[in-house]
């Protein structure tokens, strides 16, 4: 499981499932809790690891279909998606996703896991992003989770390294403007031996206490940052 | 006023020339608001040569307009780097036991930690003193030359004592280790297998080595000497073979057939029947990354696959299940038995094994905290023949299972409490084990965070979420 976000307008955790479905649990399940809701079936085919939500429009980002799918937040049983971002022009399949209910936007890995694609929240069907950030200079191997603090428009990405190596050379937690385009470095990054990182894989943010989570899937732990530049 | 000595561009800006100037006195100019050169007079040897006409236009080009700063341009900003260190650290210190194998005639228990991503051997008769903290290991294998990270499934050779173990999450290959490897040793070989591959049993007479593979439901099959990039020579997948998630793998060599643990997750595999060549898939998996990229379902439609018709499309959740194929099942072909349903009370079955003399199957049931034993003719809803369970019997989500025929023993790795613990083979109830080996304090809670791929935080509560 690769991702999971907690929706606090109805105190609601969802989580992508192993068998084509998309779990919403009540926020505080505990222990063999079944979900409250399931999407799941041949109209929805929700697929992938990971999963962004909008508890502003009431989305669920997630992908299926060769490209990114939206269902209802609501959504239960075999619904079929609102929206389906599918199409040689959108570069996808794609792996990882975040949303930006403020700027409607959506960011999401392009195929092959090395660029971060920016796309208009609504979009639909076969259409281009609206910005690509790609190249050597953003130091992107792969991205696994995908953050976005849309109160200054950032995409932050836990990059874990090249896939099969024990300890990559480079790993770090790294955050772009939405507005960034093309082969262009990080704003800003958590890297180097002080942080202990040694394959970073996930990242959520705490913007109250101006916090950043980290897992990291080489230590099998979980760090917290101090981090007040990253929310300026 | 004309320049004798020098030239004024109707392109240029007027430039302040510094040079050895005399002003002849009394010499009066009528100012033109601009610098003008006023007077010359030579030394005799000119200490430099006055400066030709320049093109300010070029000279300014790029410069920002006044009162402006300079501004990088976007790919060539330095990323502001943040150096530092965690606020806070949660990380488990002790082992999280996945997997357990028992080779009684040389005294070994080998064991694999998901955690601190090491294979260990015990002795035999390990027993953790009450008083004690813990049992160190005789030996371990681990480091970053090891190819080992998030391991799940481990298999002794009887003849060699060899080691392979089972990568699952995060490295694609099955390391073999010799009789002799510690440390952060190099594996004496290596088999790359599919993305998520779990569990290994061996067919010790046709040399056959079979694994399970979770995220594609399927099992693949290998000649045990199988090295390097070599292909399977059989693949079980599809609808019809009923692998949801599989996990455990056993084989029976006396019944000729093969059990295998679903957890009865399915998403949506193909239905019909796969082939694949398998001068492709060494092709396939030869490529960077390539391996990671084929732990989709769609496994085995890698180039030079073929899938039938009845593909089924959107996944569907089930109950966890004990599958019972003949041994050389192939393709897509439907299990013999299915131990299914909540009589069972499976629950994430983990590993397997099989008693061929007492035709039973012995299932490490993580989630429902026991051990269930089933009867090898057993098929449908059916209860289990005995459970060991209970707060004495020291299972904690026990994960690792192995038998030792020779001295009638129950081996099991309890992920739950870093505990390995051994039984009689015929426990059954809330029993306490023979013996015990500790791999860390008995009064510390083991975090059980293994490959943690995701992180949430809920505002309400104020904690840190983390899937596993």
């Amino acid at each position: 499981m690769h991702d999971i976000r907690y929706n606090e307008v109805n105190d609601e955790i969802i989580v992508p499932g192993r068998s084509s479905s998309i779990l919403v649990f009540r926020g505080g399940a505990h222990g063999q809790e079944a979900p409250i809701r399931v999407i799941q079936g041949p109209d929805a085919q929700p697929g992938g690891s990971r999963l962004a939500i909008d508890t502003v429009h009431r989305e669920i980002f997630s992908f299926g279909r060769g490209g990114i799918q939206v269902f209802p937040l609501d959504g239960n049983g075999n619904v079929s998606p609102m929206r389906v971002i599918s199409g040689p022009d959108t570069q996808g399949p794609n792996s990882s996703i975040a949303v930006d209910p403020i700027n409607n936007l959506i960011a999401t890995v392009g195929r092959g896991g090395e660029s971060i694609l920016v796309f208009n929240r609504t979009d639909n069907g076969n259409v281009k992003p609206r910005n690509v950030i790609r190249g050597p200079r953003t130091e992107i191997d792969r991205i696994n989770q995908m953050q976005i603090y849309p109160e200054k428009k950032m995409v932050i990405i836990a990059m874990p390294g090249l896939q099969g190596l024990m300890e990559p050379p480079r790993t770090f937690v790294g955050a772009w403007s939405l507005d960034d385009n093309g082969d262009v470095p990080p704003r800003w990054k958590i890297e180097g031996a002080g942080t202990t990182i040694k394959k970073a894989f996930a990242v959520a943010l705490n913007p109250k206490d101006k916090e950043v989570y980290v897992t990291d899937m080489r230590l099998n732990g979980v760090l917290t940052f101090f981090a007040p530049k990253a929310f300026e | 006023m004309a320049d004798v000595t020098g030239r004024r561009s109707t392109k240029t800006r007027p430039l302040m020339v510094l040079a050895s100037i005399v002003v002849a006195a009394g010499a009066l100019l009528t100012p033109t608001g601009y610098a003008e050169l006023v007077s010359f007079q030579s030394f005799g040897n000119e200490m430099c040569p006055l400066p030709g006409p320049v093109d300010t236009d070029a000279f300014y080009a790029g410069a920002p307009a006044a009162g402006q700063a300079a501004a990088a341009r976007p790919e060539e900003r330095q990323p502001d780097q943040l150096n530092i260190k965690p606020a806070r650290y949660i990380k488990d210190p002790g082992p999280a036991w996945s997997a357990v194998a028992v080779n009684p005639e040389n005294n070994m228990v080998v064991l694999t930690d998901e955690n601190l991503h090491r294979i260990v051997e015990f002795g035999r008769l390990d027993n953790t003193p009450p008083g004690a903290q813990l049992t160190a290991p005789r030996r371990e294998i681990g480091g970053l030359d090891t190819m080992a990270e998030m391991l799940c499934g481990v298999y002794v050779d009887p003849k060699t004592l060899e080691i392979r173990v089972t990568n699952n999450d995060t490295q694609d290959w099955m390391p073999i280790f010799s009789r002799e490897a510690k440390g952060n040793a190099k594996p004496d070989k290596f088999l790359a297998t599919p993305h998520q591959s779990f569990g290994i049993a061996v067919d010790e007479i046709r040399e056959e080595m079979f694994l399970t593979v979770q995220g594609a439901s399927a099992v693949v099959v290998y000649r045990k000497a199988a090295s390097g990039f070599e292909a399977p020579i059989r693949i079980l997948q599809g609808t019809a073979t009923q692998l949801a998630d599989p996990h455990g793998i056993a084989v029976d060599v006396k019944h000729d057939l093969l059990v295998v643990a679903n957890h009865g997750h399915r998403s949506g595999t193909g239905g019909g029947p796969t082939v694949f060549d398998p001068k492709a898939w060494e092709e396939a998996f030869r490529r960077p990354n390539s391996l990671h990229q084929m732990q989709t379902r769609r496994l085995f439609d890698a180039p030079g696959a073929r899938r039938g018709d009845d593909d089924t499309e959107g996944g569907e959740e089930n109950l966890a299940s004990i599958t019972i194929f003949a041994r050389d099942a192939n393709s897509n072909a439907p299990p013999m038995r299915v131990i299914k349903g909540p009589r069972t009370q499976l629950n994430w079955p983990v590993n397997v094994a099989i008693h061929e003399e007492r035709d039973e199957i012995f299932v490490a049931n993580d989630a429902g905290e026991s051990i269930l034993v089933f009867k090898l003719s057993d098929n449908g809803d059916v209860s289990p023949t005995r459970v060991l369970s209970g707060p004495r019997s020291g299972l904690n989500n026990p994960t690792g299972l192995a038998l030792d025929r020779v001295n009638g023993e129950l081996w099991v790795a309890n992920m739950g409490n870093y505990n390995v613990t051994v039984y009689p083979i015929t426990a059954e109830g809330d029993v306490p084990p023979l013996r015990t080996i500790r791999g860390g304090p008995a009064d510390r809670v083991p975090l059980m965070i293994g490959n943690p791929g995701g992180v949430g935080y809920d505002t309400k509560r104020q904690q840190v979420l983390v899937p596993n």
